[in-house]
């Protein structure tokens, strides 16, 4: 390849890509290809060949970057480390290095970037320099980040779904068990939710609750005793007797909540708290 | 010395809005008063609107705890309205319990605990 940006001479235009000679076709590559920047850099590191695509990603124009060192591309951090020349050192030991990590543009940005680089030796196996390709991937690493807040926001919400089924009280249809984590967001939300509709009543059914270990019961018992805290009943709804049984065993207290097994037992008992009852339409 | 604290007397009940952030010679401020108007009123309950507090300590929940107690001992009812949730977590998080404390989501409901309509009073 030869040094710096050339494009390919235009008299050939016309003709067939495969009546071209291998070595033009290569040079066709490098300087039409959009996501690599290739570049070829010498022993010491200084940059001998810069393709469009790394003009693009980095900033500098060949005239600008050409014999200038490629520790221009990295952080201040990494300079600082001596990072810069051990990579250079491990591709020519190992033949072979990649990573990625933070590069630096001409205008000071910082872009995610996976780098490869290629140690270049001649047929008697002299090493010459070394080829750098790099890949921009700071779209693709906020794409996955924002897909994993997403990802866990869901989560949250289809897990501790906070419903007002009537006025005054929420309800909490809890599904899996309790961790430090979840629980956290039950209490927020939950209390959150009480507060804001001044909701006395709060029903918690823990029909999806498939097994009650001592945590799970015991982050249930605190969530309880937040919301009474703020002014709000609880009705514990959907212990099933497997429940009940595990409850008693590990002796938590349950004295100031109102249990019931069925959901439908829960709600009549929260409309009771308020005061209110069921009656059929007279006719 | 400037009073933090102004007891209020509202339809035979005694109540009290804490400031934001209170500290230690304002709780302690609270119990003293609460005390006094009680022995001055006779009243049947006492209000601790704590609306606008946004964090709360061991002590805080141990000088409440105690006022209740206290309160009790002179015939009258403790209701503490408005925690807010974060206090809340934060309160059952480290443990602090409130005893002989009732609680209401609001001042207005407060009220109504304590006067004859009869809500079922509600201890944490």
């Amino acid at each position: 390849m030869g040094k710096g940006k050339r494009a390919p001479s235009g008299d050939n235009e016309g003709t067939h890509l495969q009546d071209r000679s291998s070595s033009d076709l290569m040079e066709i590559l490098v300087q039409n290809i959009s996501d690599y920047a290739i570049v070829l850099l010498d022993l010491e590191g200084r940059v001998i060949s810069w393709n469009p695509a790394a003009e693009r990603l980095k900033g500098y124009t060949a005239d600008e970057i050409l014999g200038q060192s490629f520790t221009a591309f990295y952080t201040a951090e990494d300079i600082e480390s001596g990072k810069p020349h051990r990579e250079l050192k491990m591709t020519a030991d190992e033949g072979r290095f990649e990573d990625e990590a933070w590069r630096v543009k001409k205008d000071g940005t910082r872009f995610w970037a996976n780098v490869v680089f290629t140690p270049l030796r001649d047929k008697a196996g002299r090493l010459r320099g070394y080829g750098k390709v790099t890949r921009d991937l700071t779209e693709r690493r906020l794409a996955e980040e924002r897909i994993r807040k997403q990802a866990q926001e869901i989560l949250e919400m289809s897990t501790v779904p906070v419903v007002q089924v009537w006025e005054g009280v929420v309800l909490v249809p809890l599904i899996g068990t309790l961790d430090s984590a979840r629980t956290q967001q039950l209490m927020e939300r939950l209390l959150q939710r009480v507060t804001e509709t001044g909701s006395p009543v709060a029903v918690i059914d823990i029909t999806g609750v498939p097994a009650i270990d001592t945590q799970t019961a015991q982050h249930l018992i605190e969530t309880i005793r937040a919301v009474r805290l703020v002014g709000a009943d609880v009705v514990l709804t959907g212990v099933r007797p497997s429940i009940a049984q595990t409850l008693v065993h590990l002796n938590i207290d349950l004295a100031n909540v109102i249990t019931r097994s069925s959901l439908s037992a829960g709600l009549l008992m929260a409309l009771e708290v308020l005061g209110l009852s069921v009656v059929p339409k007279t006719a | 010395m400037p009073s933090n604290i102004t007891v209020v007397k509202v339809r035979g009940v005694l109540m009290v809005t804490m400031p934001a952030d209170p500290d230690d010679s304002t709780i302690g401020e609270l119990q003293d008063k609460a005390l006094e108007s009680m022995e001055q009123h006779g009243a049947s309950a006492l209000v601790l609107d704590i609306t606008a507090v946004d964090t709360v300590d061991s002590f805080f929940a141990r000088t409440i705890s105690e006022t209740a107690q206290m309160v009790g001992l002179m015939g009258g009812r403790t209701v503490v309205a408005g925690m807010q949730p974060a206090v809340a977590i934060t309160a059952t998080q480290l443990g602090l319990t409130f005893r002989l404390v009732e609680t209401a989501l609001s001042v207005d409901r407060a009220l109504d605990i304590v006067s004859e309509k009869g809500e079922r009073g509600r201890a944490p």
